[in-house]
């Protein structure tokens, strides 16, 4: 699974500080999922792409 | 932020007993007994770096656990145990060869298991966990 964290935090002008307080995780959980080392909960997916005012779907992107 | 205090008291408990215990010895300190304080150093090393990490995440307004924290706590965990089976099993093996008290033999495997799951948790904390 890919994700556009990256992208979307650019275009909201949000640090990865600022995403993980929105959120309630650590930034470290920030830095993972950016690098695609971690696949979030549903509940932190969810949370992720209301911040960015968007759907699951528009920020994670499934390949199989 | 308590459980952190918690853990850099604990581990200053643990560095006090040990000092006491292998530099009140009027014998002298055996090689043996070196490499056991050794290990425990870097035992109590490693707590105070996850300590330390609660610690500034607690400051800076962060959660002190979250999702991959507690997952990479639960990962770790489960393979060190799995590994310390091994562990065991190799202590059992030299037991049965060398001849040594029964208390070095656990306290060996004791400080064995501790290192392992700070190696367990440091490769996870490090590779990730990914497509689970």
């Amino acid at each position: 699974m890919n994700n556009r964290i990256k992208e979307y935090r650019a275009r909201f002008n949000l640090t990865q500080d600022d995403l993980a307080k929105r959120v309630n995780v650590r930034r470290e959980t920030v830095v993972f999922l950016e690098k695609n080392k971690y696949n979030p909960s549903l509940k932190l997916a969810y949370d992720i792409a209301k911040v960015f005012k968007t759907t699951i779907e528009e920020i994670f992107i499934f390949d199989n | 932020m308590k459980r952190a205090v918690l853990i850099f008291v604990i581990a200053a408990l643990v560095l006090i007993t040990c000092g006491l215990l292998f530099f009140s010895g009027e014998s002298g300190i055996k090689p043996v007994e070196l490499l056991q304080f050794g290990v425990i150093i870097l035992v109590i090393a490693f707590a105070l770096f996850f300590g330390y990490k609660r610690f500034s995440s607690a400051k800076s307004g962060q959660p002190v656990e979250d999702e991959l924290s507690k997952k990479v706590l639960q990962k770790a965990a489960a393979f060190s145990f799995y590994i310390s089976l091994y562990l065991w099993v190799a202590i059992i093996y030299i037991s049965d060869k060398v001849k040594l008290e029964s208390h070095s033999l656990i306290g060996a495997g004791v400080l064995g298991m501790a290192v392992i799951y700070a190696i367990c948790w440091v490769v996870i904390n490090f590779t990730g966990i990914k497509n689970e």
